[in-house]
């Protein structure tokens, strides 16, 4: 699905994550793992550091703390807004959603509507283009898209592929309706037929929760049903597929070239993964945010807020940047957008609780 | 490309094929993971333009296995 979308701008931006520094080294010596082996998946895939949350603390709680300071910094008042979007496949609890926990917790108005959208890791582009829609067309002036997740509560310690990589954190974005005609575009996309790649098959209503029984896999890893279970190479493929072509597509949309757009921000997966598709897009590596992996791992929902911040914060609060960007992951799914975005308000990253 | 050239660039991209020839079991090596896979995966998108599976590769016994895995 192709849509360009005017009127509207992204007035500011917050990240926070988790508070528990998570060293991938460390933890992974303390597993028994040889330190060349760890060495040589640091080097290859970027795994350095990540942060997740402390005990009791949810994706909820880090997009409120996020929210919050993006509102108080913009000196928004909640009962102006007129949409919160809560981009998560961590949800607090299956009913109620968590978008009308935070519309309690915000104090917004019961005029508000507020609902949640079930994507993971290309779902803040899915709920970016929701706000740009109920501001362009929705009678909606602004909206609050928080986007965020807690993936290290659904791995397995004993899952040496994945468990190192994730990190958990919440975002804010308020997205705001204006006179201003420069469009934002959007590709939107589903695989449904690869949907078993990644995957957690226990605790929803086909495979409700029960006994967990943990098994290993031909490469040594452990695991049980209600843990996220990925396999690797697929992804790796569909998305050697499907975002090269995503991105392409929105930059024709755009009528922009690669080297003409100040930078491409992709959700941040791991190195490897962002070196392979600044190679396969034609990008200079310096034009693609890699830092946020490095230094907060893979946030899920909540990575490409997060490597605005990281890579392109401190120019955005000063000017507006020609953006391309994708986010991609379960569904499979991808979305990729382009558009002018800022001068706006950059929230620093911080971690709660602080 | 020959199939000799094929080998020496899948060496130099995929660490764990350092020291192998065609005959290399790959399960014997060491470092012939999940990581090495998507090593492989990586040098046929980028070295060849060429699309290839993770099944596909598990399903590879030797290194000549992998070389065959290119179409030309």
């Amino acid at each position: 699905m192709h849509s360009s979308l005017s009127n509207l701008r992204l007035a500011g931006i917050a990240v926070t994550t988790g508070s528990v520094v998570r060293d991938y080294i460390a933890d992974g010596r303390a597993a028994g793992i040889e330190r060349a082996v760890l060495e040589r998946n640091s080097k290859t895939l970027g795994l350095k550091q990540r942060r997740v949350a402390t005990p009791g603390v949810t994706a909820l709680d880090l997009c409120a703390d996020a929210a919050s300071r993006l509102l108080n910094e913009l000196g928004v008042d909640a009962t102006s807004l007129d949409a919160l979007i809560f981009v998560t496949q961590t949800p607090d609890h299956p009913q109620p959603n968590n978008a009308s926990l935070l519309h309690g917790r915000l104090g917004l108005s019961k005029s508000a509507a507020a609902y949640d959208l079930s994507m993971g890791c290309s779902g803040w582009v899915y709920g970016l283009h929701q706000a740009a829609l109920l501001c362009a067309h929705g009678g909606a002036a602004r909206v609050l898209l928080c986007a965020g997740d807690t993936l290290s509560r659904l791995t397995n310690p004993g899952d040496r592929a994945i468990d190192p990589i994730f990190g958990d954190a919440g975002s804010a974005v308020l997205v705001e309706k204006t006179g201003r005609s420069a469009p934002m575009h959007f590709v939107l996309g589903t695989d449904g037929a690869g949907a078993e790649a990644i995957r957690v098959a226990q605790g929803g209503a086909r495979q409700p929760a029960g006994d967990l029984v943990e098994q290993t896999d031909a490469d040594g890893n452990r695991r049980h049903a209600a843990n996220l279970c990925m396999n690797g190479a697929d992804v790796f493929s569909f998305t050697l597929r499907e975002v090269p072509t995503a991105i392409a597509t929105v930059l024709r949309q755009a009528g922009w070239e690669a080297a003409k757009t100040d930078a491409l921000v992709l959700h941040q997966a791991n190195t490897f993964i962002l070196q392979s598709l600044a190679k396969k897009t034609g990008y200079a590596e310096a034009q693609v945010p890699m830092g946020a992996f490095e230094r907060y791992g893979n946030q899920s929902s909540a990575s490409i807020p997060a490597a605005i911040i990281e890579g392109l914060g401190g120019r955005l609060e000063a000017e507006s940047l020609r953006i391309v960007g994708c986010g991609y992951g379960v569904g499979l799914s991808w979305g990729a957008f382009a558009g002018e975005i800022g001068p706006l308000t950059v929230c620093p990253i911080q971690s709660f609780p602080r | 490309m020959n199939r000799t050239d094929r080998l020496h660039a899948l060496r130099q991209d995929v660490d764990a094929l350092v020291d192998t020839d065609e005959g290399t079991v790959l399960a014997t090596l060491p470092r012939w993971d999940s990581l090495a896979i998507l090593l492989v995966l990586s040098h046929y998108e980028h070295a060849h333009k060429q699309a290839v599976t993770g099944a596909q590769i598990r399903a590879c016994r030797t290194v000549a296995d992998l070389l065959n895995l290119y179409v030309a």
